[in-house]
């Protein structure tokens, strides 16, 4: 097959002649059949190590070679950086001044001169490649280089671009501008640190070059850095640009302070072995004093307790030796000097993390659960949570599980008034797009929803609940957490569905929650303006329920006539506390039937009229039950007929007429004066 | 009169055996043994007999009488049992017919498992808890030893609401609420609902669900970890489930593990599900670090404790072979009515 190297995304550093226009042509000594990986070298082995983030020292070949010996009881060995030097005197070339150290602990600097600017050997750009970074020239390759295999990013600056030939770190001045060396502008402002010269920002310290100090192919002189960065700032600043490099990422998470030196030593190293250019005499070492290696003092005994399991002594000294964490016993106390690469080494715990992991977690042998619990308790919103779905599930509701936050405009698809209070939600700073922006302050949106995507995929009768929270502030902006209220969701569609299934449901619910409430007229606007109602417990409207408003219906594409109810579950947990069931006695006379048929104003609520003969029925008075309502051809306009069946029942009788007529004459008299009449 | 006895005898049995329908049968027995019948004629006839022939006469009559009647009901026995008979053959259904039954009603698929999870816990001491959706920076990260600008925070992009009130990362902000409000022993689960800025795809869902379990009592060791997590995988993924501890790392325990169980599907072979290792990661866990228990105000030096956080979707998904985690937040009735 014949290519480009543009064709194959090859950079002229990747292979000689791959930028020329047209056909890439290999060179004569490639024998013709040779694996195209073979000549550009891409066949190496890469393992992709996954670093937690306590482990920032594994973030290098190095780190991970050490932990390697470990594992595998060999020796580890890193390069010794030696090399000549030219003479001459740091000091004669550059100046440096840390104004912030509390951002800065360490700034090291080296300069390097007569460079001899040319591509990398192939092992370098191998290796380089094999980590996913381009290689440009020796120089650079170096500062990359010395990065992956120490952890420790490097920066080299062209020598002629420092103004006044000062490095000064210090903290941006507000409004500072900079380019990076990605050609991108940035504004910057007193919490991000930079590296200056005597005029103007350089460098954005830990995370970019400038473009106007950086290394050109006509570059002499170098100032290599290497230094310690605060991980905060570096990534405060990086967010708060928008940056993420290489290096960015190794600061945020954190960089040895003392490895710098070895850093720098090394990169010197390869500058003479690649015969880059010529050292200069010197260093400029900028740090407050460096703290002392941490001592620990723990026995052997604390860390063992931890773990569950008996490592010998010897064991752990071993094992946290060869972790280089330098370790002795002093009677039975283990004395470990933690070094300075290891900063996330802090306590016995994470001793006892590092012998474990070592001797091996296989030797953790399950124990099972002693003490004096026995049992664990749930809370008891909890209980009666469980109360109310078993109820709901009894009457063939499917529980259904939606998203907590929706779209802000939410309370537009329900024609929620201007100044609603459930347009005062919580909304989120960052949410991952309008329709997931708000918390929601009612759950009749989501279920609508829900009850839409099922009818549309034509699911043609649904019964669906859900138990959810709603986020209620106290004040807007939101200044403390909300109230997060548990509320209920009822929705319905289908064949025999209708106002009254709806309410049958909720009805069976309170019930079982032996809350009394009444229902009253409501106004939600989503809801048919004749069709629905409220839920009132303790003056206190806890809901409402039922027919969806035919326009909301339309917003929703839910061509079906569909009841939706939401609920407050507080008071429904509140009244089934109080809840004491008792055993009453089966009644051992039989109940007298009385039918009532009624005309009255069809105006008049059936409630009402329930109300009435019940508080006028007496004692004797056991149960009323509606059996029809009734309007039409033998009824007179704006009347209806209502007719009810009455249970009366003696404690310790059969009761007969003389026992009843006194209270069916009071039950008659009552519902009078609401204008009823007996029908005959 | 004896021959008028025997005819009549012979006329009644003879007609008996005929009739096939109760209303005949009742007819029949009106018309023979009624106030007006033959038989009951018969015997007011006796009237017109010599005194001395009545007693044997009416013996006679009365014998028949009880012929008749005897005749009558098991005839009429033989009708009703012939009749339900025919009903029940009538009856007959085609048993293969679909059932009546009501639409049954249920839980969501991640409640279901939710469920078993908290009885095994419960059954093994722990209590059940909740805590809130909305936290402050203090409980979701700072009282977990995840301090401001850590680089821990990375690994969770976080949903703020306000400067320092966001939507809870992880179920672990009810550790530090608990050990706050409670002394050791402790023994709890929370479960609950957690976010994260995930772009929805179908191993993402930027709501999801943990079940976060803390222990702290005097003694506690990674042993018993694995114990309660042996227990806890025994019962869900079957009894001889083998579990592992990895290193890991979580800024609220020390030392932490990342906790696989050996695949259900193929024993720990390797195969498909487990992509070929033979364990499948299950959780996060570790001991409680002790800055966390300090933090809480429980002297580490007495006591210790270990924690785990279950995600409830990702056990969902496997247990149900779920190959879309959106299926369960999308709520299509025909999804739900499988669980």
């Amino acid at each position: 097959m014949l290519c480009s190297g543009e064709e194959l995304c090859l950079k002229e550093a990747d292979y000689p002649g791959a930028e020329e226009y047209g056909i890439l042509i290999l060179k004569e000594d490639v024998p013709t059949g040779t694996d195209m990986r073979e000549i550009l070298h891409l066949n190496d082995v890469i393992i992709d190590f996954s670093i937690t983030s306590n482990r920032p020292d594994c973030q290098s070949v190095l780190g991970i070679a050490r932990e390697v010996a470990v594992a595998l009881k060999r020796e580890f060995r890193a390069p010794t950086p030696v090399y000549q030097t030219a003479g001459g005197d740091i000091h004669d070339h550059i100046a440096i001044t840390v104004q912030d150290y509390d951002l800065c602990p360490r700034y090291m600097g080296r300069i390097v001169r007569n460079l001899r600017i040319a591509p990398s050997p192939d092992w370098m750009k191998d290796c380089l490649r094999a980590a996913g970074m381009r290689p440009i020239n020796n120089i650079v390759d170096i500062t990359n280089f010395v990065m992956l295999e120490t952890g420790h990013p490097m920066h080299a600056f062209d020598l002629r671009d420092i103004a006044g030939n000062q490095i000064i770190v210090r903290r941006a001045a507000d409004g500072e501008p900079i380019t990076t060396l990605d050609g991108k502008d940035h504004v910057l402002n007193s919490d991000m640190l930079v590296i200056a010269d005597a005029e103007a920002p350089s460098c954005l310290a830990g995370i970019m070059g400038g473009l106007n100090s950086e290394i050109k192919d006509d570059t002499t002189d170098l100032l290599f850095e290497c230094a310690k960065f605060r991980r905060d700032s570096v990534r405060r600043t990086a967010r708060a640009l928008g940056m993420r490099t290489e290096s960015s990422a190794r600061f945020e998470k954190g960089v040895d302070t003392r490895g710098t030196e070895y850093a720098m030593n090394r990169a010197l190293q390869l500058i003479a072995e690649l015969d880059a250019g010529d050292i200069i005499d010197g260093v400029i070492d900028c740090h407050e004093e460096l703290a002392e290696d941490r001592v620990l003092r723990v026995t052997a005994d604390s860390i063992t307790a931890l773990l569950g399991v008996k490592i010998p002594t010897d064991a752990i000294v071993d094992i946290l030796n060869r972790l280089e964490i330098r370790t002795v016993l002093e009677g039975d106390t283990l004395v470990c000097t933690v070094p300075s690469f290891r900063d996330d080494i802090e306590g016995r715990a994470d001793l006892a993390e590092e012998v474990m992991r070592v001797y091996g977690y296989d030797h953790i042998v399950a124990t099972p659960m002693t003490g004096s619990i026995i049992r664990g308790k749930k809370l008891p919103e909890r209980i009666h949570t469980d109360l109310l779905k078993s109820t709901l599930i009894a009457q063939g509701m499917r529980e259904i599980s939606t998203y907590s936050f929706i779209s802000s405009k939410a309370p537009d698809t329900l024609n929620l008034a201007a100044d609603d209070a459930r347009r005062n939600a919580v909304t989120l700073i960052n949410p991952l797009g309008e329709e997931y922006s708000t918390m929601r302050t009612q759950l009749v949106s989501s279920m609508l929803t829900v009850l839409s995507t099922n009818h549309n995929r034509k699911n043609t009768a649904v019964r669906f609940f859900e138990v959810s929270k709603l986020f209620v502030p106290h004040a807007l902006p939101l200044t403390e957490q909300p109230d997060e209220i548990p509320a209920l969701a009822l929705g319905l569609y289908g064949d025999g569905e209708d106002f009254f299934t709806l309410k049958g449901i909720v009805e069976t619910l309170l019930e079982r929650f032996a809350l009394r409430v009444e229902f009253t007229r409501s106004e939600e606007p989503y809801l048919h303006p004749g069709r629905q109602a409220a839920v009132v417990a303790g003056g206190e409207v806890i809901g409402v329920f039922g027919e969806v408003h035919p326009d909301t219906a339309d917003t929703y594409d839910l061509g079906v006539r569909t009841y939706v109810a939401q609920l407050t579950l507080a008071p429904l947990f509140a009244a089934v506390e109080k809840k004491h069931t008792l055993y009453k006695p089966l009644p051992r006379f039989p109940a007298v039937e009385r039918d009532l048929a009624l005309l009255c104003d069809e105006e008049l609520p059936v409630a009402e009229i329930e109300r009435t003969i019940r508080s006028a029925g007496g004692h004797l008075l056991e149960s009323v039950k509606l059996f029809d309502v009734y309007q039409g051809a033998q009824i007179a306009a704006g009347k209806k007929s209502v007719a009810f069946s009455l249970y009366f029942r003696g404690a310790d009788a059969t009761l007969t007429d003389a026992d009843i007529d006194p209270a069916l004459k009071k039950i008659f008299d009552r519902l009078q004066e609401k204008g009823c009449t007996l029908r005959t | 009169m004896k021959e008028q006895l025997n005819a009549l005898r012979e006329r009644a049995l003879a007609e008996l055996a005929d009739l096939e329908q109760p209303k005949e049968l009742e007819e029949f027995r009106v018309r023979l043994l009624g106030k007006k019948g033959e038989v009951t004629a018969l015997l007011r006839g006796m009237g017109a007999l010599p005194a001395e022939d009545r007693p044997a006469m009416g013996q006679l009559i009365n014998q028949l009488r009880n012929e008749l009647e005897n005749a009558l009901d098991a005839k009429e026995q033989e009708i009703t049992s012939r009749l339900k008979e025919q009903r029940l053959l009538a009856e007959r259904l085609d048993v293969t017919l679909p059932g009546k039954a009501a639409d049954e009603g249920g839980l969501h698929p991640l409640n279901i498992v939710l469920a078993d999870l908290i009885d095994i816990f419960q059954s093994m001491g722990f209590d059940v808890v909740d805590g809130p959706e909305v936290e402050t920076e203090h409980y979701c990260f700072e009282a977990l030893n995840v301090p401001k600008d850590h680089p821990a925070r990375d690994m969770q992009d976080t949903f703020y609401l306000a400067e320092n009130l966001l939507l809870r990362t992880q179920t672990s902000a009810a550790q530090i609420r608990t050990m706050e409000q409670r002394k050791p022993p402790i023994r709890m689960i929370c479960p609950g609902r957690v976010f994260r800025a995930d772009e929805v795809d179908a191993t993402h869902s930027p709501v999801f669900h943990q079940v976060e379990g803390l222990v702290v009592d005097k003694g506690i060791t990674m042993c018993d970890l694995k114990g309660v997590l042996e227990q806890f995988a025994h019962e869900i993924y079957g009894s001889d489930t083998k579990v592992r501890f990895r290193p890991s790392f979580f800024p609220f325990t020390e030392p932490s593990v990342e906790v696989d169980v050996s695949c259900s599907a193929c024993g720990g072979k390797g195969c498909r599900v487990c992509k070929g290792n033979g364990w499948i990661e299950i959780l996060g866990a570790g001991m409680v670090h002790p800055r966390v228990l300090a933090g809480c105000g429980i002297d580490p030096e007495v006591y210790s404790g270990f924690a785990f956080g279950i995600g409830l979707d990702r056990l969902t998904t496997t247990r149900y072979k779920i190959s879309d985690i959106r299926l369960l937040f999308e709520n299509d009735k025909r999804f739900l009515d499988q669980f």
